[in-house]
């Protein structure tokens, strides 16, 4: 909303942008990255939400009509813009909490102890990859700051990431930097958090757990690289909590998920990375943003119908407001759950002759809700505009399932399409549970990458192996502490 | 690293790619003038135009509106696009002022 009243005083027309009370410190926040810190913002009291119509018209009428006059007609306020350092500045010289707490006291870190970035570190980083440390690969929104190659090395270092990593963070970014997914929207309401999903061999060369506790931290490459995404949300992006990240409740960072491509393989299934198209074998991440998930535990049964209307109920019910995004022309048909299927399950589905595929389809077919019940919670509920399902239908801007009877009792499916469901392969190798994870839409929506490796990737890997061989050797017989 | 060991730690951040930008002049008065609506479809935008209609109508009551439902939502699938169209609509509706809502 702040950048469409950018663009409308680029065009050279005032304007007064509405703005409730508690969103103020982002607005302020936003608006340094439009290069326009002086915008005229009319503050909305309170929050709409909770207000009754008198209330809402009290304040409208009383306040917000006024701030509305005040910011098309009097001249603002001289803008200016925070002053910071250049590209390549040392912020910080010091001992490890000296640097530590420069970086926290100026939001530069989350929290946790970071790494020094320093030269040394960085360079490291760079050998990694053959593109130059000034590579712009994006302009992320809000702060509007470029998306480096060098700066990547740099938060990679912070994150406590290995070099080796560098060609995944590297993917990483560039799938950030990509309109479709979005990631302007990353300090929305609800607060989703990204998870990236990892394919290819380069899981088990950097030593990715793929299995058993696969979202837990505890494993240097999965966590280490879901800390530096939430790092470079924050110092590139310029999504800081009390900022422009304004999310109600937020969710720390993810680690890292890998699919089990040795049981895709062995079950004939396509991988995830070949449902976005990419060869089998293709080292890739994807990233999508998701409010929230929840654990099917014990899925049982010793066939497929068994076990779907217990997936497909659990699909159901973890979809509420997130029909914002399967309803509607501004966002509908961008909802993709997420599932995660462990190694059994899965191998019983294919032993019966499923697909993914046929479990997706399965999936469109019985996870449904009651029509009036989606309309509801679209239009009441979280009080969007008055939407219907027969007329979204008759508009075209909804497929005709979710309008072939006017019963409004009649089921319709969460998702658009059965391909609109995302099912990953991974997790503990002899439970039989799923997860699954409810998406937020065109705020995250799935955007997958190939990770590119150096041409000296091998000999890189070979030398890195040997230091660390020898280190090992070193310590095993007592001679380094 | 040792307890005194010393480093030079550069900024993790890059600079804003942005200039700082002069605003649109504004208005000497909204009499007669025509003011756009732009809605990001959520908090009840829809409602508070209609009140800020009926508000700005008691000041200036020849003031012009350009509804919200002719632009499509500033926020979600559309975003890019509505955005793009905004210049060339703008001159097309002669619209000179525009109030953007809501939330931040």
């Amino acid at each position: 909303m702040l950048r469409a009243s950018a663009v409308c005083e680029e065009a050279g027309v005032p304007t007064a942008t509405l703005v409730c009370e508690g969103f103020l410190a982002l607005a302020a926040a936003a608006s340094q990255g439009q290069g326009m810190p002086n915008i005229g913002i009319a503050m909305v009291p309170g929050h709409t939400g909770v207000q009754s119509k008198e209330q809402l018209r009290e304040n409208i009428l009383g306040v917000t009509v006024g701030n509305v006059i005040n910011a098309l007609l009097e001249k603002p306020a001289e803008g200016k813009l925070e002053k910071e350092p250049k590209a390549r500045d040392i912020v910080a010289t010091g001992t490890l909490e000296e640097i530590n707490e420069y970086f926290l006291a100026n939001q530069l870190s989350d929290g946790l102890p970071i790494i020094p970035p320093t030269q040394a570190r960085i360079d490291a980083f760079l050998r990694y990859t053959e593109r130059r440390p000034d590579e712009v690969l994006g302009i992320l929104l809000p702060d509007m700051r470029a998306a480096t190659i060098w700066s990547i090395a740099v938060n990679g270092v912070m994150a406590g990431c290995r070099p080796e990593y560098m060609p995944v963070l590297v993917a990483l970014i560039e799938a950030m930097c990509d309109p479709y997914y979005g990631n302007e929207h990353s300090g929305n309401t609800p607060g989703g958090e990204t998870l990236i999903l990892l394919n290819g061999p380069i899981t088990k060369e950097l030593g990715f757990n793929y299995t058993q506790g696969v979202m837990r931290d505890g494993f240097q490459a999965n966590t280490s690289i879901g800390r530096f995404w939430r790092l470079y949300l924050r110092n590139i992006a310029g999504f800081l909590p009390h900022g422009n990240d304004k999310c109600t409740f937020g969710n720390t960072f993810r680690v890292v998920v890998p699919e089990n491509e040795d049981v895709c393989a062995k079950l004939g299934w396509k991988t995830n990375s070949q449902d976005f198209g990419y060869r089998a074998g293709t080292n890739t991440v994807t990233i999508s943003r998701f409010t929230g998930g929840n654990h099917i535990s014990s899925i049982s049964g010793s066939k497929p119908e068994e076990l779907m209307p217990y997936i497909a109920d659990s699909m159901q019910k973890l979809h509420s407001w997130h029909f914002l995004f399967t309803v509607g022309a501004e966002c509908g048909g961008t909802l993709r759950p997420l599932m995660f299927l462990s190694p059994i399950l899965a191998e019983l589905f294919a032993a019966a002759g499923w697909s993914k595929q046929d479990i997706k389809q399965k999936l469109w077919e019985e996870a449904r809700v009651p029509a009036w019940h989606m309309e509801r919670v679209s239009r009441i509920w979280t009080q969007k505009p008055s939407w219907n399902l027969p007329l979204e239908v008759k508009l075209g801007r909804m497929p005709r399932v979710y309008h072939e009877s006017d019963d409004p009792n009649r089921l319709v499916p969460i998702v658009w399409h059965p391909d609109d469901y995302m099912i990953v392969v991974t997790g503990d190798l002899g439970r039989n549970s799923g997860y699954i994870f409810a998406h937020n839409g065109v705020l995250g929506y799935p955007t997958a990458r190939e990770i590119k490796l150096p041409k000296n990737w091998k000999a890189l890997r070979s030398a890195a192996n040997s230091v660390a061989n020898t280190a090992k050797g070193k310590k095993k017989n007592g001679s380094s502490s | 690293m040792s307890d005194s060991e010393t480093f030079d730690a550069y900024w993790p951040r890059s600079p804003r790619q942005t200039q700082l930008k002069s605003l649109a002049p504004r208005l000497d008065t909204l009499r007669g003038k025509t003011v756009v609506q732009l809605w990001d479809y959520v908090f009840r935008g829809d409602e508070v135009f209609e009140l800020l209609e009926e508000g700005l109508k008691e000041r200036y009551p020849d003031i012009k509106w350009v509804s919200w439902k002719e632009f499509g939502a500033t926020h979600g699938n559309e975003e890019h696009e509505v955005l793009a169209s905004i210049p060339e609509r703008f001159k097309e509706l002669g619209v000179d002022a525009a109030i953007s809502g809501m939330g931040a």
